[in-house]
């Protein structure tokens, strides 16, 4: 299931987490919601974007 | 792939002012010319409860003008809980214009959670 959580802390600030996204979809998929919300202060990947990119590194060089 | 991003949000939506209002029961805001204590600003304003002068949004910045003398002419703290309340609808808003279905749930530590189902039939 693709989701996309928000959670706005007490003071307004939001921490935005995709799961289950292939690809650069959750980038896409989150991107409008990220700039109506505001300005992006950090980014973190999650280990299975380092999965999906060593999946599609390899099927590259297949 | 999936990621986490941190975001400060900035306060660039009437509709969601007014949906953030009409949630902590303030009145709608109103567009205009307003004075605070030593400056006049435009934009939308927002009454917080107990508070001196408006909260004014700059809708062109994302950025709020207010003064509340330090606490002592309004607490803090509501202006965090109209942040809170803007960013969630905000969010509520955007995700359903994008056709998503979404859930609130609020949490111990006083967080609300907006879970955005992609794809998925409300």
């Amino acid at each position: 299931m693709k989701t996309i959580e928000i959670i706005v802390a007490p003071d307004g600030n939001t921490r935005v987490e995709t799961s289950g996204f292939t690809g650069s979809d959750c980038r896409q998929a989150s991107r409008s919601l990220l700039q109506a919300l505001g300005q992006q202060t950090s980014e973190q990947l999650k280990p299975e974007f380092h999965q999906a990119a060593t999946e599609q590194q390899q099927r590259a060089s297949e | 792939m999936s990621h986490i991003v941190e975001i400060q949000t900035e306060i660039r939506d009437a509709a969601a002012v007014r949906e953030g209002c009409n949630r902590l029961g303030l009145q709608p805001p109103s567009e205009g010319t307003f004075k605070l204590f030593s400056k006049t600003v435009s934009g939308l304003g927002v009454q917080l409860r107990d508070w001196r002068y408006p909260v004014v949004c700059e809708l062109n910045t994302g950025k709020v003008q207010y003064d509340n003398y330090q606490g002592r002419w309004g607490d803090p703290k509501r202006l965090d809980e109209f942040m809170q309340a803007y960013a969630v609808e905000r969010a509520k808003l955007e995700a359903r214009k994008q056709g998503h279905s979404v859930r609130e749930q609020q949490l111990a530590d006083g967080s609300i959670k907006v879970t955005v189902q992609v794809g998925g039939a409300a």
